[in-house]
């Protein structure tokens, strides 16, 4: 009963965490520490434990019946990066309020499989049964998108962007508008910098786990990629769409 | 939880539905004078289709998927006065590829993501629009899309984009049973509309660009039960070692190293695609069933699948009651450009290689051949000329890419052809667009896109369409236009001596279908990127067509359905 024992210990001081090199503070449940004492992490998180945030959310989010009190719990988690009111704390981390359910309980299913491969979200996958990962993944989709702020493009770079598209049909799968749907994210107003460096790994076969993304980021520039990102960073919609 | 979300929009729409269906407001109902009682859809009614000038009562018209409308009310005379009678606007604006149908004065329209519409056919009033809640894991290359329904009795079935099959109260839009078809985490999902035959639902599955193991079924059109599944990949996929396309072209083939590959690793058909996106036809006649399956996965990756890789890219004909395999015709044997097989077939009498009339089945191909095939053994008769160029067939793909024409999207897409059998022509449209191929191996990434590469449109070449009337009696080109922009969509032909189909640019077009003069035309505002239907009602004809743009080549979205009529 990870659920109760959270509860339990939410006054306790909140741990350091690290997301993608960057230190943050965790949500105030319990510390790294105890979870090791107690016993509650699995052999692979305690290997791991010099990334405090692994071994933090792995340990809380260590499966039980996925009830909607347990579901938001276990979310509480994910917030030490990806943000209290779904702002990412750094640039390198994706915005997941409002992203696509199908794409969320792909990228944890492939994380906690290491066909796609993180130090971070790998232990934190690793404890999560599949029930699990489909309730974080509907629990987050029914969030609203972030507004991060983010500049719209110039024309210029609008223009090679939609190139881009019209060249290797981004939208083909990412949708009108780059809204996304089922297992394919939505790019509009995410990161900047995440969305050039995840379209970069894609590239360069960092990221392995989508071999058909990597094939056509290939069959397009950095530059081309550049300012792609820029683009669908500041895309926004037109009320009502 | 409910996996339906129906809804009757007004007291008035609902009013309609029952005054649609009823007795009570019998005046309503037009009952056709020829086929007796229409309150349900009956084999008989499905049967006789094709003579049949108020309905338009499947995907592509009839059982041997003519789209040849036999009214000849709007004509090459007249047309020039068609006008909009209503548009109707969805709630989805997506791309629309639904081909209408229409039931004694009832039209039935599906929308992006699978919905699925009941409208008043005189007026475009909704009577119901049932929503699915699609699961959250939905899988698929090429645009939520939905083709449309089929109607059997008093029900609508619809296919879903999450891999259900639904059957739908055609009265009040109520779900009466639903079943999972396959496991979208697979990359299974659902585009096509599915067929109703002698009480079977009929259906294929997407999924070419994923990994998939394809297949055909039929279920039980009134409890939803499996009555048989024909596996698209047969457990022994390995063939003849094909050297040549069916046109006798040297497709470059490493038999050599695929049979080293074959030795090593086994038959690759757990894994091997052939997708299926477009209604059998049906041939009542021999109970057969004839439907063309799609692509070998992945695409462009020919090193892990040895062989020719049956069934893809290949004519099939099987047995309406058992499923079980009757004769095969492959286009292309590994093929490893994407241009599979995807336009619906189209049973026909054409002349065989003496001259003599028989039953005939055509395909057009993304190759942007016309494939004329016998029926008997399904061996090929004559190929037409190519619709677009072609060039540099068939170099191999590289890692830098290999510019090859047609593109990976053709010739002619999954967009259905129109035949004229008092003509003997086939109207099909075309895409021209330059495209560079690119391989790049890369393992099984479970259900997601499996391309084993990439297909790149060059950016400096022009791009444009063409619709093509092919004699398929002797395979030459009899006319041809050019459009700006690559077609996609499709097409339907009338008794009018008239042809109709859209662009992407929202022009929607009628030419004269013996010369290919354009007779009229109409702005729709959306690229027109779906299969006109036509219909009568209360002794009118409509020409109707949805405008939602397409996806697959970015044309503007929008939710109209249009239906026209003469001032």
């Amino acid at each position: 009963m990870i659920g109760a024992f959270v509860r339990r210990r939410a006054a306790a001081p909140p741990g350091d965490v690290r997301c993608n090199g960057a230190r943050a503070r965790a949500p105030s449940l319990f510390t790294v520490k105890d979870a090791i004492v107690t016993g509650f992490l699995p052999a692979a998180a305690r290997r791991l434990t010099l990334l405090p945030l692994a071994a933090f959310a792995a340990a809380a989010l260590l499966s039980g019946t996925a009830s909607a009190q347990n579901i938001a719990d276990k979310a509480q988690v994910c917030t030490a990066c990806h943000g209290e009111k779904g702002v990412p704390i750094d640039n390198n981390t994706p915005a997941i309020w409002g992203q696509k359910a199908g794409y969320l309980y792909l990228q944890l299913r492939d994380f906690k499989s290491g066909a796609r491969k993180s130090d971070i979200m790998g232990p934190v996958a690793e404890s999560l049964a599949r029930d699990d990962m489909m309730a974080l993944a509907e629990y987050f989709e029914a969030k609203p998108w972030p507004a991060l702020g983010q500049p719209a493009a110039p024309d210029d770079v609008a223009t090679r962007a939609a190139r881009t598209n019209n060249s290797i049909g981004c939208t083909g799968c990412h949708q009108g508008q780059y809204q996304g749907d089922g297992t394919q994210p939505r790019l509009a107003g995410q990161r900047r910098e995440y969305l050039q460096r995840t379209m970069l790994d894609f590239r360069d076969g960092k990221r392995g786990n989508n071999p058909g993304m990597s094939d056509l980021m290939k069959a397009a520039s950095p530059e081309d990629l550049a300012a792609m990102a820029q683009y669908l960073a500041g895309l926004q919609l037109t009320p009502g769409q | 939880m409910t996996r339906r979300d129906v809804t009757i929009a007004t007291a008035m729409a609902c009013a309609l539905a029952i005054a649609g269906f009823g007795t009570a407001a019998a005046q309503e109902v037009k009952t056709a004078p020829k086929y007796g009682d229409m309150q349900t859809v009956t084999q008989d009614l499905l049967n006789r289709a094709g003579d049949d000038g108020n309905n338009f009562l499947q995907t592509n018209g009839n059982y041997h998927q003519t789209r040849y409308y036999p009214n000849a009310q709007i004509n090459r005379a007249n047309v020039r006065k068609l006008r909009p009678a209503w548009i109707f606007q969805t709630e989805v604006k997506e791309s629309m590829e639904t081909s209408p149908i229409v039931v004694n004065g009832i039209m039935y329209v599906t929308t992006s993501f699978s919905h699925v519409y009941a409208l008043n056919a005189r007026t475009g009033e909704e009577l119901w629009h049932f929503k699915p809640k699609l699961g959250p894991i939905t899988t698929y290359c090429c645009g939520p899309n939905n083709r449309g329904v089929a109607v059997y009795n008093d029900m609508v079935y619809v296919a879903t984009l999450d891999s259900k099959l639904i059957a739908l109260d055609a009265k009040t839009g109520a779900m009466r049973w639903q079943t999972t078809i396959a496991d979208p985490e697979l990359g299974y999902s659902e585009t096509m509309a599915p067929t109703a035959v002698n009480g079977k639902i009929l259906i294929g599955t997407n999924g070419g660009e994923y990994g998939i193991r394809g297949f055909v079924r039929a279920y039980d059109a009134k409890t939803g039960k499996l009555v048989w599944n024909f596996d698209t990949v047969p457990e022994n996929s390995v063939g003849v070692w094909a050297t040549h396309d069916a046109t006798g072209r040297d497709m470059h083939r490493d038999i050599a190293a695929e049979k080293a590959q074959l030795a090593k690793h086994g038959d690759p058909y757990k894994r091997l695609g052939g997708g299926v996106w477009q209604n059998p036809s049906v041939d009542l006649a021999t109970n057969r069933i004839y439907f063309v399956v799609g692509n070998p996965s992945p695409d462009l990756d020919g090193s892990l699948r040895p062989g020719d890789n049956l069934y893809t890219d290949s004519l099939v004909a099987l047995d309406l009651d058992t499923g079980k395999y009757v004769c095969h015709f492959q286009y292309i044997a590994h093929d490893v450009w994407d241009l599979d097989a995807v336009s619906p077939t189209v049973l026909v009498e054409a002349k065989d290689k003496d001259g003599k009339m028989v039953p005939a089945v055509l395909h057009a191909g993304k190759t942007g051949h016309i494939y004329v095939n016998r029926r008997d053994n399904c061996g090929l008769i004559r190929y037409s000329e190519a619709m677009v160029p072609q060039e540099n067939m068939w170099v191999l793909p590289t890692a830098q890419g290999a510019r090859m024409l047609p593109g990976a999207n053709g010739g002619v897409e999954w967009s259905p052809i129109a035949t004229n059998p008092g003509l003997g022509l086939a109207y099909a449209i075309n895409l021209h667009q330059p495209m560079t191929y690119h391989v790049q191996s890369s393992p099984y990434p479970g259900g997601k896109l499996w391309l084993g590469g990439a297909f790149k449109v060059i950016p400096t070449e022009e791009q444009w369409g063409n619709v093509t009337a092919v004699d398929y009696n002797t395979g030459k080109i009899r006319w041809q236009v050019k459009t700006p922009q690559p077609m996609i969509g499709g097409v339907l032909a009338t008794a009018g001596g008239l042809v109709f189909t859209g662009e992407g640019n929202g022009l929607f077009k009628a030419y004269d279908a013996r010369n290919g003069a354009i007779l009229w035309s109409f702005q729709a505002g959306a690229g027109v990127n779906a299969p006109p239907s036509s219909y009568t009602v209360d002794g009118k004809q409509y020409i109707v067509v949805a405008a939602g743009g397409n996806v697959q080549l970015d044309y503007k979205r929008g939710n109209n359905i249009i239906a026209f009529t003469l001032e």
